[in-house]
């Protein structure tokens, strides 16, 4: 993964804010003029639960949202043009969620690649900043991680799929209120 | 990511130690210390769960925020 894309990331989700626990939002952030991208997102994606919902019924809400999330991928996905490389993938990928989610590669210290490879498995981890899900969830007061989450895992994956021609699987490590861990497994 | 304790207000409860999932925190002489601070990601579940609000990051990019109610803000800010 090249040097200058990291480093575009990492400049794109660094601040000089200092954030305390007091601090309490009181407005939303970004004026909800500019959120109407997102909230078009938000219905697509409502309508193919509902869609899936009908097509598997019975089989656990996990595995429905999840479907649901990959449908989405794939469909969105299949404009974009096709690579090989995860680095390449990754780019589109952003560009594919922009309005909804952002993410950027991230990898612990002790590690010197952001490909990781570990126990028989190579994998990247991404760090997702906005995400309507946790949003969503915030706002009703929902728990994170569980099936609003997994609309995200399918969309990833099934964009990752359809964009790399390689199958994927996305795990949770971490969920936040300001950002949540996530780990792409390459197969 | 720089992050800072403030010393007078930790309780030494550890939560935070036990709640970060890159093992940032250390307790040493009952003081929450950011011994593993480049591990951070900026998940800010510790300042969530953090009883003393004893916690600032420096350099955290701060999520959209979209579920912002705006009706109660604008009451909010009437009495605030
Ligand atoms: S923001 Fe998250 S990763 Fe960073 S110190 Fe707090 S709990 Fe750990
Ligand atoms: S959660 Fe807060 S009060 Fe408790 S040890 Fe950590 S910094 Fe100190």
């Amino acid at each position: 993964m090249s040097a200058g894309y990291i480093d575009e990331l990492h400049e794109a989700f660094h601040s000089d804010l200092a954030y305390r626990s007091e601090d309490i939002p009181l407005e939303c952030s970004p004026k909800p003029k500019e959120m109407e991208q997102t909230l078009h997102g938000v219905m697509k994606l409502n309508g193919l639960i509902i869609r899936s919902l009908e097509e598997i019924a019975g089989r656990g809400a996990n595995a429905v949202t999840y479907r649901a999330g990959k449908k989405f991928g794939h469909e969105v996905a299949k404009y974009f043009q096709k690579r090989e490389d995860v680095e390449g993938a990754l780019h589109e990928l952003s560009d594919l969620l922009r309005g909804q989610y952002s993410f950027e590669v991230w990898k612990p210290e002790d590690k010197e690649t952001f490909i990781i490879e570990e126990n028989g498995e190579t994998f990247i981890y991404l760090v997702f900043h906005d995400c309507i899900v946790r949003q969503t969830l915030r706002r009703n007061g929902l728990e994170q991680g569980g099936p609003l989450c997994q609309t995200l895992f399918g969309y990833v994956v099934g964009a990752i799929e359809e964009i790399t021609g390689r199958k994927a699987k996305l795990e949770i490590v971490h969920t936040g209120p300001n950002a949540c861990l996530k780990k792409l497994i390459l197969k | 990511m720089e992050i800072h304790v403030d010393k007078d207000a930790c309780v030494g409860c550890g939560l935070c130690v036990k709640d970060c999932p890159m093992h940032v925190y250390e307790l040493q002489n009952n003081v929450s210390v950011a011994v593993r601070p480049n591990n951070c990601m900026g998940c800010l579940s510790c300042h969530e769960i953090c009883p003393a609000q004893a916690l600032e990051h420096r350099g955290v990019y701060p999520a959209r925020r979209h579920y912002i109610d705006i009706k109660v803000c604008e009451m909010l800010r009437k009495v605030i």
